[in-house]
C-alpha cells in the first residue's frame, strides 16, 4: 500500500563508503582531467610534463579502484541486504538502470520546467516498510551513470596504449591486443590503432567535462536537489519530507 | 646519443655475427645500423660471402618518383656499389640504371637480352632464383586492365605478375609499393587508377598478390617515403645470410608486414625524437622554427612507427624533426590520406564533416554552460 505522507524521519541516503567513493571518484577525474590536458595543451607554466604524468598515473588506480571496485561493492551489498541475488538484480534494476518509471519523471520534470506541469514528479522512492529505497537517483543520472561507465572503460582501453604500446599483464600482451582491435576500426576514421586511441582518449576527455557540468550543475544547481550536495560530500542524510522524495509502506514479495 | 651508439658498439664487437642467434644478428642490425653493422663484421662478412653464392636482385620500378632508388643511391658507407658488392648481389635489372631500351620490328621484340631490355628481363624472369625489389605501387585501373600503369608496351601489372610469381622473395621498398603511399591519395580519379601495394593497400590487406592469386610468397614491407637505405641493405644481408627465415617471416615482421628491428612495435618514432625534450616541458611549437616540439604542427611521430630518430638519414645526419619538419607517418599504411593535412595535428583535423573534435568540445561543453545556467535562473526563479 502506498503511502505518500511526509514524514520529518530522516534515513541515512548515502553510507560512508559511498560517499568516500563519490569523493575519491570525483577527485581523480578532477585531476586526470586536468594532468590529462596539461599533457596534451603543454601547459609547462602551470604543471610539469613529468609531475602532469605522475599524477595522471597515480590517478588512473585511484579511479579504477572507485569504479571498478567499490562502486560494483556498494551495488552488490546493498542489493544483497534488500534480499540475496535476486535483491542484487532487483537493486541494479531499479536504481541504476533507466527504466519506463524514470521515462516518465523525467517527462514530467522538463514539463514541469517549461511551466507545462505543476508538480515536479519526486524521483526518489523509499519504501518505509524494507527500510530500503526502491529508487534513488535522478533519471537522467541512471542515463549518466551507464554512459560514463563506458567512457571510463574506453578511455581505460584507449590510456593503456598512449602509457605503453607494449603494455602487458602476467605475459598477456594487452596493448598488442588492444591495437589489433583499434585498428579494426580506425580505418573508418582513416586512422591507424595508435591514432584512434589518442583521439578518442582526447574525444572522451572532453565528454567528461561536459558530463561533469550537467552533472554539478544541471541537476545539482537546483534547489530541489541542492540537499544533496552536503548528503554525498558530509553527512549522507535523506530528510524523507523533501518535495522529491516518495515515502511508500510497501510489503515487498 | 654518441656515448649510446659506442655502448652498442662496445656491447656487439665481439660477436661472431655469424653464428649467432636470429634475434642477436636483428638486434645487432636494429641497433649499429649499416656503418657501423658493416665496419665491426667486415672482414667476418666479407668471409661469409666468399662462400655464398651470388644473389640475384630484379629490380622493378611502378608507379612512384624514384625517390627509393635515389635513397639507396645515396647510401654511403657502405655505398650502393659497396653494399651490393659486399653482399654479392648481382643486381640483373633497374630500370632507372640500366638505361633501358626496347627494340621492336614489326611489334616484335628483336634483338638479345645484351641488347634489349624487355628480351633481358623475360629471360630473367624465367631463370628464377631470385629476390624481386618492388619500388612503386602496382597500377590495376581502369576496370582490372592495368592500362594506368604503362611500361613500353606492357602493363606493369603483367610485368609484376610474371617476376612475382617466379621470385624466391618480395622485398616491397617504399610506401608506394608496401601500401599504396602517395598513389592512392583520395582524390576523383583513385578509384579509376587503383594503384595497389605489393601485398596491402593502404591498411586493407591482400594488394595485387591477393588480386593475382600470389599466395604465400615471401613478402617483406620497408616502408617510407623513401626508404632508408640501411634498411634495405641490412634486409638483404639478414636474407642473404640466412638470418631471416623467408619460411616464416611471422616472428621478424610486424601486423603491416614490416621488420619489426625497423619499425619497432614497441616504440614511436616520438619516442626518440631530437626534439622529446620540448615535449616532455611542454614547449610545443604553434608555429614553424620556433625550436620547440612540432607536435602541435602536425607532427605525425606519436603514432608512427620506425627507427628514424634514431638511425638518422643523409649519413645518420639527421631526420625530418631535426630539420624542423614534423613527422608525416610515411611509413605508416594510413599515409598519406590518414596523416592530411599534414601541418594539422590529428586532433584538431576535421573528423566529421571537416569539424574537428575541438570544435566539437568548445560547443558541446559551451551548450552545457548556458543549459546550467538557463537551468539554474529557471529553477531559482520558478522557486520564487
Amino acid at each position: 500500500m502506498s503511502n505518500v505522507q511526509k514524514t520529518k524521519l530522516v534515513v541515512e541516503r548515502y553510507n560512508w563508503v559511498e560517499r568516500w567513493t563519490h569523493t575519491f571518484h570525483a577527485i581523480a577525474m578532477l585531476v586526470l582531467i586536468f594532468t590529462g590536458l596539461a599533457i596534451y595543451f603543454g601547459w609547462g607554466q602551470l604543471i610539469s610534463y613529468h609531475n602532469a604524468r605522475l599524477l595522471h598515473m597515480f590517478m588512473v588506480p585511484v579511479l579504477l579502484a572507485t569504479n571498478w571496485i567499490l562502486v560494483p561493492y556498494g551495488i552488490l551489498s546493498h542489493g544483497w541486504q534488500e534480499g540475496g541475488v535476486k535483491g542484487i538484480v532487483k537493486h541494479f534494476y531499479y536504481n541504476y538502470l533507466f527504466n519506463i518509471e524514470d521515462y516518465r519523471r523525467l517527462k514530467g520534470m522538463v514539463l514541469n520546467f517549461f511551466g507545462r506541469q505543476k508538480e515536479y514528479p519526486p524521483y526518489t522512492v523509499y519504501n518505509k516498510a524494507t527500510g530500503h529505497y526502491k529508487t534513488k537517483l535522478h533519471p537522467l543520472f541512471k542515463i549518466f551513470i551507464v554512459v560514463e561507465g563506458m567512457a571510463i572503460f574506453l578511455i581505460v582501453i584507449t590510456g593503456i596504449v598512449i602509457y605503453a604500446v607494449d603494455w602487458s599483464f602476467i605475459g598477456i600482451p594487452i596493448a598488442e591486443w588492444l591495437l589489433i582491435i583499434f585498428g579494426w576500426i580506425s580505418p573508418i576514421l582513416n586512422m591507424n590503432g595508435l591514432q584512434f586511441a589518442r583521439w578518442l582518449h582526447l574525444a572522451l576527455t572532453y565528454f567528461f567535462i561536459a558530463e561533469l557540468i550537467c552533472h554539478a550543475f544541471i541537476l545539482q544547481f537546483s534547489s530541489k536537489n541542492f540537499m544533496y550536495w552536503r548528503s554525498i560530500f558530509v553527512d549522507g542524510k535523506e530528510y524523507l519530507d523533501s518535495p522529491i522524495v516518495q515515502v511508500t509502506d510497501e510489503e515487498e514479495h | 646519443m654518441a656515448s649510446e651508439k659506442l655502448n652498442m658498439i662496445e656491447q656487439f664487437k665481439n660477436l661472431d655475427i655469424l653464428k649467432v642467434d636470429r634475434r642477436t644478428f636483428l638486434k645487432a642490425v636494429a641497433a649499429l645500423g649499416a656503418t657501423s653493422f658493416v665496419s665491426l663484421y667486415g672482414n667476418q662478412l666479407a668471409a661469409a660471402m666468399s662462400e655464398i653464392t651470388e644473389t640475384k636482385v630484379l629490380w622493378l620500378h611502378g608507379a612512384e618518383c624514384t625517390g627509393c632508388t635515389i635513397s639507396a643511391l645515396n647510401a654511403s658507407s657502405p655505398d650502393f656499389v659497396d653494399a651490393l658488392s659486399r653482399l654479392n648481389v648481382s643486381l640483373a635489372f633497374h630500370e632507372t640504371l640500366l638505361a633501358p631500351q626496347g627494340i621492336f620490328v614489326d611489334g616484335e621484340l628483336v634483338g638479345n637480352s645484351e641488347l634489349n631490355v624487355e628480351i633481358l628481363l623475360d629471360e630473367l624472369v624465367k631463370a628464377g632464383g631470385y629476390i624481386l625489389v618492388v619500388e612503386g605501387a602496382i597500377g590495376n585501373g581502369p576496370d582490372g586492365t592495368g592500362k594506368i600503369n604503362m611500361i613500353g608496351t606492357h602493363t606493369f601489372k603483367d610485368i609484376y605478375s610474371k617476376a612475382a610469381k617466379n621470385a624466391d622473395a618480395i622485398i616491397a621498398l617504399g610506401t608506394c609499393a608496401t601500401y599504396g603511399g602517395v598513389t592512392v591519395t583520395d582524390s576523383a580519379t583513385k578509384r579509376y587508377c587503383d594503384f595497389m601495394g605489393v601485398n596491402q593497400t593502404e591498411q586493407r590487406r591482400g594488394g595485387m598478390n591477393a588480386h593475382l592469386g600470389i599466395r604465400d610468397k615471401p613478402v617483406i614491407n620497408l616502408p617510407g617515403c623513401p626508404a632508408h637505405p640501411d634498411w634495405l641493405f641490412l634486409t638483404m644481408a639478414a636474407v642473404i645470410l640466412g638470418r631471416i627465415d623467408l619460411n616464416d617471416l611471422s616472428g621478424v615482421l610486424d601486423r603491416e608486414g614490416r621488420l619489426k628491428v625497423f619499425y619497432p612495435p614497441t616504440h614511436t618514432i616520438h619516442d626518440n625524437c631530437p626534439r622529446r625534450g620540448f615535449y616532455d616541458r611542454g614547449v610545443l611549437d604553434v608555429r614553424f622554427a620556433e625550436g620547440g616540439c612540432l607536435w602541435k604542427v602536425g607532427c605525425k611521430a606519436p603514432y608512427a612507427h620506425g627507427d628514424c630518430a634514431l638511425r638518422k638519414k643523409n649519413s645518420g645526419t639527421s631526420v625530418c624533426m631535426q630539420a624542423g619538419g614534423p613527422c608525416i607517418a610515411c611509413v605508416e599504411p594510413i599515409y598519406p590520406n590518414g596523416v592530411m593535412p599534414y601541418y594539422v595535428e590529428t586532433e584538431s583535423a576535421g573528423i566529421l564533416f571537416g569539424i574537428n573534435i575541438g570544435t566539437v568540445a568548445a560547443l558541446t561543453i559551451g551548450a552545457a554552460v548556458v543549459a546550467a545556467g538557463v537551468h539554474a535562473v529557471r529553477r531559482v526563479n520558478k522557486e520564487k
